[in-house]
């Protein structure tokens, strides 16, 4: 039961309190914009996301190495 | 109501209503494209609630057949003809799916981007790092869109001048609306003019026999050398899978408010983008084909207006023409959706509004970087004597190296029970996004390395 006092109603913001029914409220920019916590890497997850960041890094030098060879 | 007078309203045993944050702008339009959603559904109009609701996977399976892709397809074509690489294209937009559908569900489900989920989730060095090699493959990437509205334009005469303001042009028309509907719908109309790469096709008379052996039999796989077949192989796979399609189509899907009650059409809308994108993507190699024993494999760059001047000179000037309007419009999608992924990932990882339903006054990152990277992009291909086609080629090699770890992180938020609760992926899922994982890592690496260790003359191709 709603024993609040309820503010007064304008057209434009009856319509604005329609209207936000439509969305979920993490869609509204102020919930899009709240952090989600973080996720809890185990040091095995890390270790295996660095290799794949440092071999693609490495492969992606080789490209470009190879793309200014070819130019010259 | 104040915060004070609630306090004192729960003290005293009332149930309070917490005061609602008020409605932004960009609330506000989110909102009104939901609330046309909520009637569609409500009124049973399947159709109209399935044309509302299309949009990010469309823009980003045919945002993808962009430039660089459309001429490394004609190229595959002109240099091997009908065979391998007709059905391997299929393969690849079958391999985008999986890969796309994950982004739309975890863009459905968390309303968040992917650069803000993975700077917050697993903190911000792995975020920049993505960001990273978002800006990185994105700005050259941009650079060969603009090359391929060069090249289309140049077979109608017209200067490279031309190409760079009608490229920034698109962008700040598409973007000043501050509505995320417009947005997509006028990319949307662009894009269905992809479609011109199957006019071509049809117009170069190929042998449907031929066209249907391939495709069965993924026959006759090219002969030549292996550097080069390792080159296409990748180009093809980066052609199909790119960074820039994970980001946008996730951002873009919580932009525009799809809930988990729209996965359904979610998928319809990245499945039939899928679909529309092999068809054009085929086309553009059966139409260099057509090429193949006209000395296509030796069609360069900008020499003779490159491919739609050979096929104009060969078929006919309308195929020609067709094939160039079609590179003008490839190029002028993907440069305002590869854009539009570029603005997404800054404004997440740095935390500032990255809409296009709000205004340009309250998302000032969102969009200056939106318009910064094409403008850098149509600054480079001004320069002249620059190796065009070689960039184009190299853009999706470099696409396809960077992708396995944007790809590593897309299934990590897609399994996370947390964010997605009951739309984590299921065990089938995720045993082919390991193997497209492997498949994406094993074609970049395999050009990657064999080219390096040519080019240090430490073996011969």
């Amino acid at each position: 039961m709603m024993t609040g006092s309820v503010q007064p109603q304008t057209p434009a913001n009856e319509q604005e309190e329609d209207l936000v029914d439509f969305l979920e409220p993490d869609q509204l920019a102020v919930g899009r914009s709240r952090p989600v916590s973080r996720y809890p890497l185990t040091p095995h997850a890390s270790f295996w996301l660095w290799v794949l960041r440092v071999f693609v890094l490495v492969v992606s030098a080789m490209v470009i190495y190879t793309f200014f060879v070819q130019l010259s | 109501m104040s915060p004070e007078s609630a306090e004192a309203q729960a003290a005293a045993g009332g149930t309070i209503a917490l005061p609602r944050p008020p409605l932004t702008h960009e609330d506000r339009d989110r909102s009104l494209d939901r609330a046309r959603v909520h009637s569609a559904r409500q009124g049973g109009r399947k159709w109209f609630l399935l044309w509302l609701l299309i949009g990010p996977g469309m823009l980003a399976m045919l945002g993808e057949n962009d430039g660089p892709s459309m001429i490394s397809y004609a190229a595959t074509g002109a240099r091997y003809g009908l065979g391998f690489f007709l059905p391997f294209i299929v393969v690849t937009f079958v391999i985008a799916m999986v890969c796309q559908e994950m982004c739309m569900r975890v863009g459905a489900v968390t309303h968040r981007g992917y650069g803000q989920l993975v700077l917050q989730r697993f903190g911000p060095l792995w975020g920049w790092f993505a960001a990273g090699d978002l800006l990185f493959t994105n700005l050259v990437t941009l650079i060969a869109e603009f090359v391929a509205i060069r090249i289309g334009l140049a077979y109608f005469h017209i200067g490279s001048g031309v190409a760079a303001v009608l490229g920034l042009a698109l962008v700040v028309f598409t973007m000043s609306g501050g509505r995320y509907w417009r947005f997509e719908r006028i990319v949307l109309g662009l894009a269905m003019f992809n479609g011109l790469f199957l006019i071509a096709a049809i117009m170069v008379k190929p042998h449907l026999g031929s066209v249907a052996h391939a495709m069965v039999t993924f026959s006759p796989f090219p002969g030549g050398s292996l550097n080069t077949l390792l080159l296409l192989f990748a180009s093809t796979v980066g052609a199909t899978v790119t960074p820039w399609m994970v980001f946008f189509q996730q951002s873009a899907s919580a932009d525009k408010g799809l809930t988990p009650r729209d996965l359904k059409q979610g998928r319809i809308d990245t499945i039939a983008g899928g679909t529309l994108g092999a068809i054009f993507g085929c086309a553009a190699l059966i139409a260099g084909a057509a090429l193949v024993t006209h000395g296509g494999a030796s069609i360069q760059g900008l020499a003779g207006a490159g491919f739609p001047g050979a096929l104009g000179k060969l078929d006919g000037k309308a195929v020609g023409a067709i094939f160039a309007l079609g590179l003008i419009e490839a190029g002028a999608v993907a440069v305002l959706t590869i854009s539009a992924s570029t603005g997404y990932a800054v404004g997440e990882c740095i935390g500032k509004a990255s809409s296009f339903n709000n205004a340009p006054r309250n998302a000032g990152w969102f969009y200056a970087t939106n318009i910064s990277v094409a403008l850098v992009a149509a600054g480079i291909i001004l320069i002249p004597g620059a190796p065009l086609l070689s960039i184009a080629l190299n853009a999706n090699v470099l696409a396809t190296v960077l992708l396995p770890v944007t790809l590593v992180f897309m299934i990590m938020l897609a399994n996370d029970r947390e964010l997605m609760g009951r739309w984590v992926n299921s065990a089938m899922l995720n045993r082919v996004a390991v193997v497209i994982v492997a498949f994406v890592a094993a074609a970049g690496a395999a050009y990657g390395i064999d080219s390096f260790l040519q080019t240090v003359h430490l073996i011969h191709g």
